[in-house]
């Protein structure tokens, strides 16, 4: 998958959250979206996934132009927001069962215990989603991506809900998502963490990308924009 | 096939959420007998005139109940952004549309089915074996409601007091539905000839397919915008 970004630009009245962001993304990128507060990064990925209306500019995969909410390219990404786009009152089987049957994916009950075991569910599958503790949802969402293989995974701020066997979970599936093929952009205020797992890092401040590089190593420049643009607490919180 | 499989399972999966969380469906049927009961102390019905009156009424309580449904309709997507879940999976935005539909539906028959014969008692109204054909244009105008009150329910999915702008939004424009239903139960009722009543059920037909190819190809727009 390619992903194209070309002067991008949301505003919200007239608050503009993204200022012409041009970005590229290839197969196997793993990127970190870092940022303080209010940078844009979760405005970023609602738009990279359509579920935003971008109000200049235009997303592009593998050189179609990204409609607004096209149904043809949506199989192939997905969006990770902890404890969120689960039925509350389905169990944790059940709301696999839905989106597996929406993505148009042959259901697989052998498939779907495999994935919630990984998830370290297989003992709540019958248990309704609305008894799950935060950090048990954010695991049933990283079920049903690892159900529903995604192109493009966005993920939002995974690191606050999660376990240390949890952010062991997810970050083994983000490197298998690149490892095949796929593109991660992962948002997220845990810089160290982010740093250690992704390829790349772009920074965000006021809608606009100040920092875009591919790792290295050593890596002084990311620590140096970082400790300029996000307040240190937020920033070096691992 | 795809497109049917998706909505038979999004009907699925509201209709199993209604029948856990009991939101819906149990305070339109409460709503609706309260409703007939309130008629019936208020109202000195003679049984002579229940024939005449008795469409009306039961047509008022069906589109209070039924608003009153409307405002839970998009509930379970509303909680945990499952909207945008929806909005995010390669389906068509019609068979979202279409599900709400036929959920809706589901749910208003099911309260008719209770409503309509509890009203004939109430008000001795007779003419039992005209009752289902008076229940067919009641199902005509059912599905009329429905159909607009899905598009309007997601209209003002994110309004602030959509409590409030839901039925003012609503009702005025399922005026000739309203008054076409009334007008050929009262025929059925009264006379029982269904020629007579015929312009009316075109006008109905006509309403259902014109709002509900109008929801089918703009409920995307309403929904992402």
């Amino acid at each position: 998958m390619h992903l194209e970004v070309r002067r991008l630009s949301k505003s919200y009245g007239f608050t503009w959250a993204l200022k012409e962001i041009d970005l590229e993304l290839r197969s196997g990128d793993c990127v970190a979206l870092l940022g303080p507060n209010g940078a844009g990064k979760t405005t970023l990925l609602k738009a990279l996934c359509g579920l935003l209306r971008p109000t200049m500019g235009e997303i592009c995969a593998d050189g179609t132009r990204l409609r607004h909410g096209p149904a043809r390219l949506q199989p192939a990404i997905g969006l990770l927001s902890p404890g969120d786009h689960l039925y509350d009152k389905l169990t944790a089987e059940e709301n696999l069962r839905l989106f597996l049957a929406l993505y148009n994916r042959q259901e697989n009950r052998g498939e779907i215990g495999n994935a919630l075991a990984a998830a370290g569910l297989s003992d709540w599958s019958g248990e309704y989603v609305a008894a799950f503790s935060s950090g048990m949802k954010c695991r049933l969402s990283i079920a049903k991506w690892l159900l529903l293989e995604p192109k493009l995974l966005l993920v939002d701020e995974p690191y606050g809900v999660l376990d240390g066997s949890g952010v062991d979970l997810l970050e083994t599936h983000l490197k298998n998502v690149c490892r095949s093929g796929g593109i991660v952009v992962t948002a997220t205020h845990h810089v160290t963490r982010a740093v250690a797992l992704c390829s790349r890092a772009i920074v965000l401040r006021r809608g606009k990308v100040v920092f875009d590089e591919p790792k290295r190593t050593p890596w002084d420049s990311i620590h140096r924009v970082v400790g300029e643009f996000m307040p240190r607490g937020e920033a070096w919180t691992s | 096939m795809d497109f049917l499989r998706q909505t038979a399972w999004l009907v699925w999966k509201d209709l199993l959420l209604e029948l856990r969380r009991r939101e819906s469906l149990l305070a339109m049927f409460f709503f609706g007998v309260l409703l007939l009961f309130i008629f019936q102390f208020a109202l000195d019905l003679q049984p002579e005139r229940a024939a005449e009156m008795a469409p009306g009424l039961v047509w008022l309580a069906l589109v209070f109940c039924g608003t009153l449904g409307l405002m839970q309709l998009f509930q379970p997507e509303r909680e945990n952004h499952c909207l945008d879940a929806l909005l995010l999976s390669p389906i068509d935005r019609a068979a979202i549309f279409l599900s709400k539909v036929f959920f809706n539906l589901i749910l208003m028959v099911l309260l008719e089915i209770v409503v309509l014969p509890l009203f004939w008692v109430l008000f001795n109204v007779g003419a039992w074996d005209r009752l289902p054909s008076v229940f067919l244009y009641g199902l005509l105008g059912t599905v009329g409601f429905c159909v607009v009150g899905t598009l309007f329910s997601a209209l003002t999915l994110s309004a602030r007091g959509r409590e409030i702008l839901l039925p003012l939004l609503l009702l005025p424009l399922l005026i000739p539905v309203v008054l076409a239903t009334i007008r050929g139960m009262e025929i059925m009722l009264r006379a029982g000839d269904f020629s007579e009543s015929l312009p009316w059920m075109h006008l109905l037909i006509g309403f259902d397919v014109i709002f509900a190819t109008a929801g089918i190809l703009v409920f995307e727009w309403v929904v992402e915008s």
